[in-house]
């Protein structure tokens, strides 16, 4: 009886000395209000964001306000997804500044696309032509609701701009009619461009 | 001889003491200049100083050299026979590889410039060696067009003064870089940003801001130079906008506009003032005698869609005067009524006395607009006297734009950009910096998208139409073209005129170049290492004479990006 008595409050104790271990360790980490979201995030776009597969984009590193405010824009509509409007709709807005705030500290990850120079070419023209870069900046990083477009998977790239270009995607206004005045080819040429282009930040804040 | 020997040690010990006294003040002195000026300490830009600058031929006090924006320099130490000397004096790299916007700002041998991404540095304007080094901590919303740039500080009484991208007013210590107090001008979430630089004046610090591609309601705030409280708003869309129907622009073209079918959605939509736009990007001209403010008002928002604003937007395309002391409207005179070009005011007005059609001299007010022309204008009443001849090359003006697009020069940038122009009184001649740059007018019927960018289409550069750019010099008396240089690419940046004679202007290529201001005979060249794309500056130290302008390429053209500033000074 003495024992068995003993031995709970010595469990006691232990789970307490965990516990207040635990707490600690999560008072430190300022996204522990969102560390399981952050865990479901990382199921599709991998691990801190740097996504290994093509048709979910890369996170890690992207401009927070740019992610933000598509957590925003799926959650109300404004940009239809099957699989981002549900999970967005569960999210409030001070989980969603925090989820994007932890993805936009990460390191953008360096994945190895080739392009060829034809195809550097008419993605150049294109750029030229759409002004692109007085957005997205001259390395094409962005900055705060303007994304990062540099190095971004392939086929999230073309998806993106041919989404923009039919209206499947409709929550960037500046996008559409620019989008249309393009043929699917150039638009295609300018995606493998992006995605090639390294880290050499021309641009330092 | 004890006395003595005592009285030699005294004196010897004064004398020392003295001489250490000495030593010890000199440090303290030398010290403070360090992180001053050599000519003692005087930091502190007064008012009296500023409203003498156009005479001052060792600062740079203002944006555009004095408070009627003439980017006139009266020092001519170099000059027409002596520039093809001109060296460079020292380079400054910043830690921003971005388009530079910055006017350099000197007082009494330190000199303020700023970087895109909101960056301050003070450097001694001799040597180009730092003294300090201030980074904005930014928000996380920034809203803005055309790039992250920033066109330079303030200088007033002992601070300096910036707008930032995040759209708030910093005053920082003109000394030591410490941030004195910040105001927040608006929301940026709505589209509100800051790249010009402020004007101070009689206490107050004047602003515009950015955003007539987000949809903003555009204003000039005027903050307590001391407080940073907000003194009055002069709000660039009034409640009722709708205007006089206008239906030819300020050259006599018809503008197409559609009235009938506009003053029935103006009684179904209402009046759009509250998201019609109209940012006022630069600095005011300032007419002391009068206590009037004239600045030049952006374009309406959406930039194409014209349909959901009916009316004619007032007070967008405009130029406009308003009081110093209260912020009251007194008088403009719109450019553009419903543009759906984008052909925007944003060049900064000029004052300076000009000819009128009766060959009387008046007060004027010069304008170089993007739709090419140079406006001439009353400064009493904002009536205009006479526009230039074109600058540019107009075709298809005006044509609407249509969901496919259509062809229009000038395109979109214009004409002439932001870009100050400067005069030369005794010539009577203004030189502005322009764009031939052919594009297509894309529209689409977009609703107000709550703070995103909303140009109601697209703009496209024709990739292979040829571009080029210009100088041109037009007598503001006549309205006539005296000379015209053409560049191999559009040009934006600025320009400085100089009492020796001399033009200064540099280009996306990295070439900065000085012309006759007579004839546009080029006379030097230099190869920067990036686009020269900020309008130039001058100053004196030591007796010497220095030009100086920010390397940094741009954003909008896609020049080259950099990150220097080069001082030049004629060589031995």
């Amino acid at each position: 009886m003495h024992g068995m008595y003993m031995t709970r409050i010595m469990s006691a104790l232990f789970f307490c000395l965990i516990a207040g271990y635990s707490q600690s360790e999560e008072a430190a980490d300022e996204f522990a209000a969102v560390r399981e979201i952050i865990g479901s995030c990382q199921v599709c776009h991998g691990e801190e964001g740097a996504s290994t597969q093509q048709q979910y984009p890369i996170l890690a590193g992207q401009e927070f306000y740019y992610l933000y405010v598509q957590l925003k824009d799926f959650k109300s509509g404004l940009r239809a997804d099957p699989i981002m409007g549900p999970l967005a709709s569960a999210l409030e807005k001070e989980q969603m500044q925090l989820v994007a705030q932890y993805f936009s500290e990460q390191s953008w990850p360096q994945y190895e696309y080739a392009t060829d120079d034809n195809q550097t070419n008419v993605g150049l023209t294109v750029i030229a032509a759409g002004q692109c870069v007085a957005c997205h900046l001259g390395a094409f990083h962005g900055n705060s609701r303007v994304p990062r477009l540099a190095g971004q998977h392939l086929e999230y790239l073309t998806k993106t701009m041919l989404d923009f270009k039919s209206k499947s995607r409709n929550n960037s206004p500046a996008k559409g009619s620019l989008m249309a005045s393009f043929g699917d080819e150039q638009l295609i040429a300018v995606a493998q461009y992006l995605s090639a282009l390294g880290d050499d930040s021309e641009s330092v804040r | 001889m004890m006395g003595i020997t005592k009285s030699k040690k005294l004196l010897f010990t004064l004398i020392i003491g003295s001489s250490t006294a000495l030593y010890s003040a000199g440090s303290i002195h030398a010290q403070e200049v360090e992180g001053g000026t050599l000519y003692g300490d005087m930091l502190t830009v007064t008012q009296d100083m500023l409203d003498h600058a156009a005479g001052d031929a060792n600062n740079f006090l203002h944006t555009n050299g004095n408070y009627n924006q003439t980017r006139y320099y009266p020092a001519h130490q170099i000059n027409v026979h002596n520039v093809g000397d001109l060296e460079r004096a020292w380079t400054f790299e910043t830690e921003v590889v971005e388009s530079m916007e910055t006017t350099p700002i000197v007082v009494n041998g330190v000199m303020y410039v700023t970087t895109s991404f909101n960056h301050v540095y003070a450097l001694n304007a001799e040597s180009g060696k730092q003294i300090w080094h201030f980074k904005h901590k930014m928000g996380p919303i920034t809203t803005y067009c055309c790039g992250p740039n920033n066109r330079g500080v303030f200088a007033y009484g002992d601070k300096v003064y910036m707008g930032t991208l995040d759209a708030k007013l910093v005053a920082l210590n003109a000394k030591t870089g410490e941030l004195e107090w910040e105001s927040q001008i608006a929301d940026p979430e709505l589209g509100y940003s800051e790249t010009m630089a402020p004007t101070a004046v009689d206490g107050k610090i004047l602003i515009g801001t950015n955003g007539g591609e987000y949809g903003i309601r555009g204003f000039v705030k005027a903050y307590d130079a001391d407080t940073g409280d907000l003194l009055w708003t002069f709000n660039t869309t009034p409640e009722n906008s709708a205007g006089v129907w206008a239906t030819e622009d300020a050259t006599g073209r018809d503008m197409l506009r559609d009235i009938k079918a506009e003053k029935a959605a103006l009684k179904e939509l209402g009046d759009p003032y509250r998201t019609l736009g109209g940012g006022v990007w630069q600095n005011m001209a300032i007419d002391r005698d009068s206590g009037t403010v004239y600045f030049v008002v952006g374009n309406p928002s959406p930039d194409l869609y014209g349909a959901i604003r009916p009316g004619d937007n007032l007070y967008t395309n405009s130029l406009v005067a308003v009081d110093l002391a209260t912020g009251n409207y007194k008088c403009h005179f719109q450019y553009i009524a419903h543009d759906v070009w984008d052909l925007d005011a944003v060049s900064p007005p000029i004052l300076t006395t000009v000819m009128n059609n009766r060959g009387k001299e008046v007060k004027g007010v010069l304008h170089g607009g993007k739709t090419g022309y140079v406006y001439v204008h009353r400064a009493d009443n904002c009536d205009l006297i006479r526009f230039s001849e074109p600058m540019v090359s107009q075709e298809n003006r005006w044509v609407l734009p249509t969901a496919d697009g259509e062809r229009m020069l000038p395109g979109a940038n214009g004409g002439v950009e932001w870009s100050p122009m400067a005069i030369n009184p005794k010539l009577h001649m203004t030189y502005a910096i322009n764009l031939h740059q052919p594009m297509t007018y894309h529209v689409e019927a977009t609703p107000y998208p709550g703070g995103k960018l909303w140009l109601g289409g697209a703009f496209k550069v024709i990739a292979d139409e040829q571009q080029w750019g210009n100088i041109t010099a037009v007598d503001y008396n006549t309205g006539q073209v005296k000379w015209k240089v053409k560049t191999q690419q559009p040009m934006i940046g600025g320009i400085l005129a100089t009492a020796g004679g001399l033009v200064f202007t540099g280009e996306g290529n990295g070439w900065f170049r000085a012309y006759n201001a007579k004839s546009g005979e080029l006379l030097w060249q230099h190869k920067a290492s990036a686009g020269v794309n900020a309008p130039p500056a001058s100053y004196n130290v030591g007796g010497t004479q220095y030009i100086v302008v920010g390397a940094g390429g741009n954003v909008q053209l896609n020049y080259k990006r950099g990150n220097e500033v080069l001082a030049f000074k004629l060589g031995n």
